[in-house]
């Protein structure tokens, strides 16, 4: 038995040494530095089954709960995929960094995400509003450094700017919320502030839930819940492929467990919880209503899929907004789990494809059926099951969330979730449609894919068709 | 004396931080930064917080601001040009500010704690550089250490995002 903090001492060493190796070990092909990253993050992952889930430490800053234990794998597994990804797009990378020989600059391109990974496992852990504050600086501005990383492309650099300065602002209104609830409880530590609840005087409540509401708002900047989405769509686009791929799975779950750790404490004073899963129930309905509807004109792939990452923000509020229930926060987390599995299938199978057509609009699909018929058949379980079609994973979790909220009485939610899942059917089956029911251009050149891609999509389909059709495995893993 | 100098400082504070966003040339922008962070640094001290109040001073209005003003005149950057007020935008954006105000006056209003006036120091020899240093180091050791990782994925970024030719 190893304690929980020496996974992230292992994974920032990892880091160093990887950093160090990039800069004095000058004849070393870059790739091996990907390669060193996956197997380090692999054996981690590995270490992660021999920590006992044994409390708080660290002064009760670090919480290492089941659900910690359980997002430190997922941050770890995103690490890895992300790495993968990162290895297949290094040519398109190549051409957009300026570089003085061959592979220069790709070195720092595998090593972020691995701190970026060290940071979303402490997020996992953070039971304090200070610690929450710094892991999640730690993420951000290393993601950051990864968007704009592609310099020579006005897209990325674009992407970049915005996204740090409405990040910024984000941060800003996090900050100022956890003044104010500190200001309110005297505390910063979330089991703190749960004891005195009960204390604060009737008087102070409004400017407790005033605090929580700004909180709330930074937390769904990261989420992409809207009102607070307007960054995703260009920052999801203009970014390297593998970091829009990260940033969607990784971001947003650390996002997930911050705001299920955060309104934890404030369920026990019911005239507080009221109004937050009014608010919460609020925030679901227009980011379903939103993300889908804005993805449905959707032609290019990248974008399409930031906009249903907003959506599936949507889905994953209800299942927030309905935590009364004894089964939400499990039917969150494999709601989680499924989106990681079908999101990072759709980037694994849009990276080569994009590398040889030169674009990533769904018109680059066009006959992929034919071109490639393993990529065009992962491509079909992803978006099958992110539209949330019957014994894919996608469904399952889709199930799970609408069956809480409905023991929660959300009637409104399920309904508009139903329809909006509708919409899903649409946007999602138009790459299906371009894939296998449009001609392939007749100078369409080769795709090629690396065995370890092609190993992963293998991984990844499989995992969503057997979880879709036997789910027991994870729901044992929550209880 | 004390609610008079209150009001002095954060009337400082607050018409400097207006001009940081209305002055056109960065560098006056950037002199009205540094008279906000003075007169923030003020109200610290009024709050019996010296070393804070010494620290913003040191830091903020001395080191980040020598740096910013070096990077505005490193980079040659001229005034913002004028360009045209567009009404959605400035209605919109004043809608946002407008409301989270009323909202704050109200918070504020409604809060029986800020009727009270500050007690004075229950006992003013306390050294509190040392009680800062213990917080850091002692209480909030695992935090520091994780600013300690952030600091060195910030440096990697400025290298990779400002080099001329990577390597």
């Amino acid at each position: 038995m190893i304690p929980a903090i020496a996974l992230e001492i292992f994974v920032v060493c990892l880091g160093i040494f990887l950093l160090m190796a990039d800069a004095f070990q000058e004849k070393l092909d870059k790739r091996a530095i990907a390669w060193g990253g996956i197997i380090g993050l692999a054996a981690v992952f590995a270490l992660t089954f021999f920590v006992r889930a044994d409390g708080s430490a660290f002064g009760g800053f670090y919480l290492n709960d089941p659900l910690a234990i359980l997002f430190k794998r997922f941050a770890l597994g995103a690490g890895i995929v992300t790495l993968v990804l990162s290895l297949e797009y290094a040519p398109v990378l190549e051409c957009q960094i300026p570089g003085s020989k061959p592979g220069a600059g790709l070195g720092e391109f595998f090593i972020l995400p691995v701190f970026t990974c060290v940071g979303l496992m402490w997020m996992a852990s953070a039971a304090d509003f200070v610690m929450i504050f710094c892991a999640l600086e730690l993420v951000t501005i290393s993601f950051y450094i990864q968007v704009a990383y592609a310099r020579k492309n006005v897209a990325s650099l674009e992407a970049g700017t915005k996204y740090l300065i409405l990040g910024a602002l984000s941060t800003g209104f996090l900050v100022y919320g956890i003044t104010w609830i500190f200001g309110m409880t005297g505390q910063t530590s979330l089991r703190g502030i749960s004891i005195v609840l009960g204390m604060v005087p009737e008087a102070s409540q409004t400017a407790l839930l005033f605090g929580l509401g700004l909180v709330l708002v930074s937390i769904g900047f990261k989420i992409g819940a809207a009102p607070f989405q307007f960054w995703v769509p260009d920052v999801y686009q203009g970014a390297p492929t593998p970091v829009t791929a990260f940033l969607s799975v990784g971001s947003k779950a650390a996002g997930f467990v911050v705001l299920i750790r955060v309104i934890e404490p404030f369920l026990i004073a019911s005239a507080i919880a009221a109004k937050l899963v009014a608010a919460l129930a609020f925030l679901a309905g227009l980011t379903l209503i939103y993300g889908n509807l804005a993805a449905m004109p959707q032609t290019n792939l990248k974008r399409l899929l930031g906009y249903s990452s907003i959506a599936h923000a949507g889905y994953l509020l209800i299942g927030v907004a309905s935590v009364g229930a004894p089964f939400a926060g499990r039917a969150v987390v494999f709601y989680l789990i499924a989106y990681f599995l079908m999101t990072f299938l759709a980037f694994l199978v849009l990276v080569p494809v994009a590398a040889a057509s030169g674009g990533d609009e769904i018109s680059h699909f066009n006959g992929l059926g034919r071109r490639a018929p393993g990529l065009a058949f992962g491509m079909l379980i992803s978006m099958l099951s992110l539209a949330g079609l019957p014994f894919t994973v996608g469904f399952l979790g889709k199930f799970f969330i609408f069956e809480v909220a409905m023991r929660q009485g959300h009637f409104v939610l399920v309904i508009l979730g139903i329809v909006t899942v509708a919409c899903g059917f649409y946007y999602y089956l138009k790459v299906v449609r371009a894939m296998f029911w449009q001609p392939a251009p007749e100078d369409a050149p080769p795709i090629t894919v690396s065995g370890l891609t092609r190993f992963a999509v293998a991984f990844l389909a499989a995992l969503i068709l057997i979880l879709g059709i036997y789910p027991a495995p994870i729901l044992q893993f929550l209880l | 004396m004390s609610l008079a100098l209150f009001w002095i400082f954060a009337a400082i504070t607050l018409a400097s931080a207006v001009g940081v966003v209305f002055f056109r040339s960065p560098v006056s922008a950037a002199m009205s930064l540094v008279m906000a962070f003075v007169g923030l640094a003020a109200l610290f001290v009024t709050l019996d917080a010296f070393f804070i109040g010494v620290v913003q001073v040191l830091v903020y209005a001395g080191a980040v601001m020598v740096l910013f003003l070096f990077i505005i005149m490193l980079l040659d950057l001229r005034a913002d040009e004028r360009r045209p007020v567009k009404l959605a935008a400035w209605a919109g954006g004043g809608a946002v500010v407008g409301g989270f105000m009323a909202v704050l006056v109200q918070v504020v209003g409604s809060l029986p704690a800020l009727q009270q006036t500050k007690p004075a120091l229950a006992n003013p020899a306390v050294n509190d550089v040392a009680m800062v240093g213990f917080a850091l180091f002692r209480n909030f050791n695992l935090p520091f250490q994780v600013i300690g990782v952030l600091l060195l994925v910030a440096t990697i970024g400025v290298v990779v995002l400002s080099r001329r030719e990577l390597k």
